[in-house]
């Protein structure tokens, strides 16, 4: 195991086994066999050197910078920071020194460089209402600029709930006429990496796939990898042998809260929810929701701000399951329908908006 | 108090249901069957594998019931990097519990390895030569 990488980080004082340590480790977060840490190490320290790092162009759109939060928050920066060291980010607002027309110019040059070859990054979601006007950058619409960047990419990471799904913004009732990166790019290769905010080493991880095996990860039905969405909360959950088991914590402070049983009838959208924070956790490995005693809200998931109340167990009459399909659809075209009719339908909006009371947080 | 201190299964011994209660699931001692089969492929084909702790639905209980069960064999070794690591071999030679925990002391992941002796402890030649060159270094300077 040898190349650029590793004498990059052996003058940052990293060890090689120090790096075989965190590839272990981030192959046991990818649900890869143990075997795929060595795999991962050695092609990743092989990575090209400085002059060839492949570009990455990351756009902001409707969003509230959680998900660069959760990036740049990630625990280990050196060590996660050192799949950064492998790529060339070139345009990353909240994180370049650079603004205003200058920060332009570097986003078309990279563009203008890269062509065909750099990797889009979107976080946030993409209003169509009154032709894209409710959020734009330097004097573009997100539509326009979505559109400018993705037709140089050569794949593009859609990062969030927002990117992925249309996440909040696009909540009932879709003021802003909220879509996500795919309803609008037909013809480029996408990864969704939902999550509100996505777990930081998914990102790495993917990154790390691409570095390893020179290719996308596999992506299931919905476009998210599957080494981190294969399964559901609820299948790695450590609560899981008490729901097969039939022992329900029945509220938040009762005996069986107390002793750890599965929180499904407090509302766990768990079962239904794809990703990984049942392995990998979160704030280092410190804990996740279900652990802290609060069932899974399936941040994940399309539309899961509308799928009737976080308290509501799953088996409720509010049939979260139809969460994914037909609540997508709806909501798609509620969407566009909005950007169209528009201007007028202000009071349709406010009367279709449901405020939330303190009595609908509780079954 | 670290964080892995705070109970997150409180055992409640004065009910019946023993299993339950001692917060075990019953998902860990199959474990023993295929890490037996890991030791065979190893001896029959020198094949090493491990397994992947965290990948599994076990309790904090089931962890320790498995732990106590495989003991503690003869080597004891710690690696410092970014975190403590410990590679011990438990009571089954070419068995190892390895446990990798990050700069605040949680654990990051947990494997078994069946192998004789854990890639992570061997050195890697480039590293042997710095080595070399560090101790040519020295002899030099003595002259």
């Amino acid at each position: 195991m040898q190349g650029p990488l590793i004498d990059t980080l052996a003058r940052q004082g990293v060890t090689r086994r120090t790096f075989m340590k965190y590839c272990a480790t981030l192959a046991s977060m990818m649900a890869l066999p143990p075997a795929a840490g060595r795999a991962m190490a050695e092609a990743m320290a092989a990575a090209p050197a400085a002059t060839k790092r492949p570009s990455v162009i990351w756009l902001p759109f409707q969003e509230c910078t959680g998900c660069t939060e959760s990036i740049t928050r990630s625990h280990s920066p050196s060590l996660e920071g050192l799949i950064f060291d492998a790529i060339s980010l070139d345009y990353q607002e909240t994180l370049m020194a650079a603004a205003g027309h200058q920060a332009e110019e570097a986003l078309h040059n990279a563009m203008k460089e890269n062509e065909g070859k750099y990797l889009l990054v979107i976080d946030g979601s993409i209003p169509l209402g009154l032709d894209g006007a409710y959020s734009c950058i330097g004097g573009k619409s997100n539509l326009e600029s979505l559109k400018e960047a993705a037709k140089g990419a050569a794949a593009i990471v859609a990062m969030g709930s927002c990117a992925a799904f249309g996440g909040i913004p696009k909540a009932n009732p879709n003021p802003t006429g909220a879509v996500s990166v795919s309803d609008i790019i037909k013809d480029k290769p996408i990864i969704n990496i939902p999550g509100c905010p996505p777990i930081p080493v998914v990102m790495t991880g993917v990154l790390a796939h691409f570095l390893t095996f020179g290719s996308l990860p596999e992506l299931d039905s919905k476009g998210r990898p599957k080494a981190f969405y294969g399964e559901t909360i609820h299948d790695r959950c450590y609560r899981r042998p008490f729901y097969d088991q039939g022992k329900f914590a029945k509220t938040f402070d009762d005996e069986g809260a107390r002793n750890g049983w599965c929180l499904f009838e407090l509302g766990c959208k768990g079962p239904v929810t794809y990703n990984a924070c049942a392995t990998v956790k979160w704030n280092g490995g410190t804990s996740w929701p279900v652990e802290s005693g609060h069932g899974c809200l399936g941040c994940s998931e399309p539309d899961f701000w509308d799928a009737g109340g976080f308290y509501k167990a799953l088996s409720m009459p509010a049939d979260p399951l139809k969460f994914a399909s037909t609540a997508a659809a709806v909501g798609a075209v509620a969407g566009v329908a909005i950007s169209f009719a528009n201007r007028g339908k202000k009071s349709a909006a406010k009367s279709a908006h449901e405020t939330t009371t303190l009595a609908d947080l509780e079954k | 108090m670290p964080l892995d201190a705070i109970p997150v299964v409180v055992i409640n011994t004065s009910e019946s249901t023993p299993l339950i209660d001692s917060g075990l699931s019953g998902n860990a001692p199959v474990l023993l069957r295929e890490i037996a089969e890991l030791l065979q492929r190893l001896l029959t084909s020198d094949e090493a594998s491990a397994i992947d702790l965290r990948a599994l639905p076990l309790t904090p209980a089931d962890l320790d019931w498995l732990r106590q069960a495989l003991g503690r064999g003869q080597v004891v070794a710690t690696l410092e990097a970014e975190g403590e690591s410990t590679l011990n071999e438990t009571v089954c030679p070419g068995v190892w519990w390895v446990t990798h925990h990050n700069e605040n002391g949680a654990v990051a992941s947990e494997f078994i390895e069946v192998t004789y002796v854990p890639e992570l402890l061997k050195a890697h030649p480039d590293d042997v030569r710095i080595g070399l060159e560090h101790l040519e270094l020295l002899i030099s300077d003595l002259s």
